[in-house]
């Protein structure tokens, strides 16, 4: 195990270096370069411009440029953004980074546990009215115009009823007199919802492990979680970040709403149809033999197995969704590392845009690694010893 | 001794959208505790849809026509899902055509026998039914270490055991065994086979056999039921039934076998196939491919009577024990062997 994951480390470290290579020269193959925007701009003369082309460095060679740029992006050095000079292109990511990643953590989870749940209930179901309507109303969902979609959905909650904000992460008037930056409340909130979650997840692990299903107590599992988010909840209140974790959770849901619409059926589907295999299994039909209750038989034998291939479903679209939605972050105005992307892609800023696709490169090259370990986790049949394992 | 398990009467159909498959019709037999019951015949003559009916886990498209099934005087099709939920494994466990995939493959094997202890008797703690579990190990021959392993982990011959041990867990008083050594070579097969036998004994279990191989049932079973296209077509104890077959099909379907003991013979092949069973064939539904049939076997279905003790039969015109002879002395003379020689035990 340890030789395949140090083997498979390096691995990410070339495939990386590779990405980093195409990006910068793609980027590079734009048209124009950041002087041109001030070309319309009369009172800029021609020696203004040459000279911020030399400050920038964009009168060398390209090979040149090229190479000392890869030299500082393994230091660490993302350089300096153009469009927002002075300000390194790496604080500008982290402060969009949070932001990004609390909004699709959110929403690919979400539709993620939707989509498995429903895949479940309605392969165990199938042929019944819950499988067509389920599937007719994912289907719908997943083929819709996406944009199209954020509009109405906007329209209708935020426009309509005016339940939620029309878009943001946070109100203004709310925040010009807060004690915190919005960022101190982000790391918090994803602090304390990873504390949270870790909670939750060692709580039922230990409370619904055991083989016997009297022992497997849902109630205590489900009021031990409960009782833990609300201590959470008073952390937050006696800090004084409680509200204004309540103001952006509330500017969150349209757009992790609209996300998970247009997602869940994704896995739905992929899950309904790994799990139509999977019941057909014999362990399946001996597990009902052996007189397990009808849920046990669902849930440990044919949801578990079918669960496997849904993993990998999971893992991109967790990784994709660094990139942040282009589309998303526009549709909301939130301002996210999509975002971000777009706007410095536009101005020909090339440290910053290229700094934000190696960013979206990262986390999928990590999320297809973690991915490979989880498989192993959850399957004892894959083992990377060497040995094959079926 | 007293009767464990009767089915009366007992007819399935199977709703296609080509029709009524009649995949059981009219079978009756009873089997007695600890007494072992071979049902032998060709792929698709309704076999393990007979063990599907008496687990009831039979598709959502089976339905019932006619007849009951009673375990232990209780008629197993007035319970409520729950009732039965909980008679399973408890009263009749099964191994299953493929053993091989009858283990879920992210489970260790020990946890899928603890399971089957715990849910039956809440009772027992998970520590002691580990315990049964790793007797059970013994008793079916896995050394007890491998109970944490993975079904991937274990050869075919070991998950047959494993599967046996599962059966077994929860004491259960009938073993439905369908095709259990099918997927495993012959000297296993036997080892094996031999095992279940001397568990059987020794524990006073009942047993059902479900093969398609006659040299497996004649070896394990006191009672044979001879099925052919969803009907019954003789019953009765193993020696008699191999020694002096009465329905022209038990007798071809047993000279299909080769012997492994004695001189070699010619194999005889039954012609045609099994028939359709959308739309079986009038009378009696082997006469299309029997040489011995009649007009009458062409028109009228033949009644099931018993012929002599405990020995049944539907057949207008049974084999008459000299008939048999001489097809054996035509064989002797061919350089074959009789059919007491492969059968006898």
């Amino acid at each position: 195990m340890r030789r395949y994951v140090v083997g498979r480390l390096g691995q990410v470290i070339l495939t990386l270096l590779i990405y980093i290579t195409l990006v910068y020269f793609l980027l590079q193959a734009m048209p124009g370069d950041i002087t041109m925007m001030y070309l319309s701009n009369p009172k800029i003369p021609q020696a203004a411009r040459e000279e911020l082309r030399t400050q920038l460095g964009l009168d060398q060679s390209l090979f040149m440029q090229y190479i000392s740029y890869m030299k500082n992006f393994f230091k660490g050095e993302l350089g300096v953004s153009f469009s927002q000079y002075p300000k390194p292109v790496w604080d500008i990511l982290m402060e969009r980074l949070p932001r990004t990643f609390v909004l699709f953590l959110t929403a690919n989870v979400l539709s993620f546990y939707i989509g498995f749940v429903l895949g479940k209930v309605i392969a165990w179901r199938r042929g019944k009215a819950i499988d067509y309507a389920a599937t007719v109303v994912g289907i719908t969902f997943w083929t819709a115009f996406y944009p199209l979609l954020a509009l109405v959905v906007i329209w209708i909650f935020a426009y309509n009823l005016k339940w939620l904000p029309l878009n943001q992460f946070i109100d203004p008037r709310l925040w010009s007199t807060a004690p915190f930056t919005a960022n101190q409340v982000f790391g918090n909130m994803v602090y304390g919802a990873a504390i949270v979650g870790v909670g939750i997840f060692c709580i039922f692990y230990y409370l619904l492990r055991g083989l016997k299903p009297s022992r497997r107590s849902h109630v205590q599992a489900w009021s031990l979680t409960a009782a833990l988010i609300a201590v959470a909840l008073v952390f937050a209140q006696r800090k004084g970040i409680l509200i204004y974790i309540w103001d952006i959770t509330r500017h969150m849901i349209l757009p992790v709403l609209t996300l998970t619409l247009i997602n869940f059926a994704g896995t739905m589907l992929l899950m309904r149809d790994s799990m139509l295999e999977t019941v057909q299994e014999d362990y399946v039909m001996a597990a009902r033999a052996k007189g397990l209750p009808d849920r046990v038989v669902r849930d440990r034998y044919a949801a578990r197995t079918a669960l496997l291939p849904t993993v990998t479903s999971l893992v991109l679209s967790l990784a994709s969704s660094m990139s942040g939605g282009m589309v998303t972050e526009t549709m909301f105005s939130w301002p996210g590392l999509g975002q971000i992307l777009f706007t410095a892609a536009l101005s020909n800023d090339y440290p910053l845009a290229t700094g934000a696709l190696a960013f979206t490169g990262i986390f999928l090259l990590i999320a297809h690694f973690v991915a490979d370990i989880l498989y192993a986790v959850l399957d004892p049949r894959i083992t990377y010893t060497g040995q094959s394992g079926v | 001794m007293d009767t464990l398990l009767r089915l009366e009467d007992l007819t399935m159909h199977y709703k296609t959208k080509a029709g009524w498959v009649q995949a059981i019709d009219g079978v009756s037999f009873s089997l007695d505790r600890g007494q072992s019951l071979g049902l032998v015949g060709e792929s698709g003559c309704g076999k393990t849809s007979i063990a599907m009916s008496i687990m009831r886990l039979l598709p959502y498209n089976a339905e019932l026509v006619k007849g009951r099934i009673l375990m232990d005087g209780h008629d197993l099709y007035a319970l409520s899902d729950e009732e039965v939920r909980q008679l399973r494994w408890k009263e009749v466990a099964m191994i299953f055509q493929a053993a091989m995939n009858s283990l879920n493959p992210v489970y260790s094997v020990g946890n899928q026998i603890i399971e089957a202890i715990v849910t039956h008797e809440p009772e027992t703690s998970e520590e002691e039914a580990r315990d049964r579990a790793e007797s059970l190990f013994e008793l079916v021959g896995i050394p007890k270490e491998r109970m944490d392993h993975y079904p991937h982990e274990y050869s075919g011959g070991m998950k047959q055991r494993a599967v046996i041990a599962m059966a077994l867990a929860c004491n259960p008083r009938l073993i439905i065994a369908d095709e259990p050594t099918t997927a495993l070579d012959v000297i296993v097969q036997d080892k094996i086979l031999r095992e279940i036998e001397d568990i059987r004994r020794k524990i006073n279990m009942s047993m059902i056999y479900i093969s398609h191989d006659v040299s497996v049932i004649a070896e394990v079973s006191d009672i044979v039921g001879v099925m052919y296209a969803g009907k019954l077509l003789e019953l009765g104890p193993c020696c008699d039934v191999f020694k002096r077959p009465k329905n022209p099909y038990t007798y071809s379907l047993m000279r299909a076998y080769p012997s492994i003991l004695g001189e070699k013979h010619d194999l005889a092949t039954i012609p045609g196939e099994p028939p359709n069973l959308l739309d079986p064939p009038s009378g009696c539904r082997f006469h299309p491919r029997c040489d011995w049939a009649t007009k009458e076997c062409r028109e009228v279905e033949p009644p099931w009577r018993e012929i002599a003790e405990g020995h049944y039969l539907a057949c207008h015109n049974p084999i008459k024990t000299q008939q048999v002879k001489s097809c054996m002395q035509q064989e002797t003379a061919k350089g074959g062997e009789g059919i007491g020689a492969s059968f006898g035990n």
